[in-house]
């Protein structure tokens, strides 16, 4: 059933790339965000947070979570340090409001910036 | 403009070798920080190949008896080395900030109102692991959450220094400046507060050790 738009969660787009020893998949990396958030914030907090995965591809991904609760969302990333005993980082690129934006402004940016090491500067 | 265009560091990294210390040298750069600060080196750090921009500093822990400490501070004077005590109990805690010359006491036990004076008055900077609240889960990191709590309360009353850092022992432990501005949100210190942690006491501290330095509030022009 669809909310009335007034009455809509707003939303926050966060890009995050993942550094890791193993390559971790999709359904790892979700359920080990969503463990650090339900032990830092407990049950009442994760479900204010909201959490939804909506990209990854091994490296760079897109995750949601609700617009008031950004900082929260950001400490549960930043909790997050192993995953089958391997370790790991997530690194939070940049907020944004809509998932194009998010893409456009962080992921294909540092895409762009990594395959020509001359542009960082600018 | 923004909060995060200081120059951060993160005083407190362990790294063994050479190799390790570039790869934590590389890794922070990317993360956002400006230098970082080697623990017990077991090398000389001016040696090695670090990204343009990016200093390393030397750290040292004193893990001697509480008793020595003036000697060991003596010993290190004159030197850049950033004098660190890890807290343990009261005790250790209270003779730490009534040491004049120690930088940083790290992660102290709780601190009262009177040890919280002494350190303000001996500009010993007071140390939050965010590395705890990273690793830690459960009662451990509860435990830790209360004791910053309170520190905090303390430090903010008589204005002693803070210093926050993530105590990474891998490239993989360290997180970005943004990212210890939002942990360190979660025991009540604001986004300012934690921005000026990283930045400005640092430098601060770092500035002490210059050999122009004389004494607070002395300047040679």
């Amino acid at each position: 059933m669809k909310t009335i738009p007034t009455l809509r969660d707003k939303k926050r787009y966060i890009a995050f790339s993942v550094m890791s020893e193993q390559e971790i998949s999709r359904r790892e990396l979700f359920d080990d965000i969503l463990n650090s958030t339900h032990s830092l914030f407990g049950d009442a907090g994760s479900s204010e947070i909201n959490f939804a995965l909506m990209t990854y591809d091994g490296k760079y991904g897109i995750i949601r979570c609700s617009r008031k609760k950004t900082m929260d969302a950001k400490a549960s990333l930043a909790c997050v340090n192993r995953i089958r005993g391997d370790h790991i980082s997530i690194m939070v690129m940049g907020i944004s409001g809509t998932i194009k934006g998010a893409t456009e402004k962080f992921i294909q940016q540092t895409c762009i910036n990594n395959a020509e090491p001359d542009n960082k500067e600018r | 403009m923004s909060l995060f265009d200081a120059r951060f560091f993160d005083l407190i990294t362990h790294c063994s070798n050479p190799d390790s210390i570039k790869k934590m040298a590389f890794q922070a750069k990317q993360s956002g920080y400006s230098g970082i600060g080697i623990l017990n080196p077991s090398s000389d750090i001016s040696k090695i190949d670090i990204p343009d921009d990016f200093s390393l500093f030397s750290s040292i822990e004193m893990a001697c008896k509480p008793s020595a400490f003036r000697d060991e501070i003596r010993k290190n004077k004159g030197k850049k080395n950033i004098l660190i005590v890890k807290g343990k109990d009261e005790d250790l805690d209270r003779i730490a900030v009534e040491t004049e010359g120690l930088d940083i006491l790290m992660q102290p036990a709780r601190i009262n109102n009177i040890m919280a004076k002494i350190a303000a008055d001996n500009s010993v900077a007071i140390g939050f692991n965010i590395g705890s609240i990273i690793r830690n889960r459960g009662d451990s990191r509860a435990r830790d959450l209360t004791i910053m709590r309170t520190n905090l309360m303390h430090a903010r009353k008589y204005g002693t220094q803070i210093i926050l850092t993530s105590d990474s022992h891998s490239p993989y432990d360290i997180r970005a400046p943004g990212e210890i501005v939002a942990l360190s949100a979660i025991f009540g210190m604001t986004p300012k507060e934690a921005v000026i942690a990283m930045s400005a006491m640092p430098l601060d501290i770092m500035k002490k050790k210059n050999f122009d330095y004389l004494q607070e509030g002395i300047e040679i022009l």
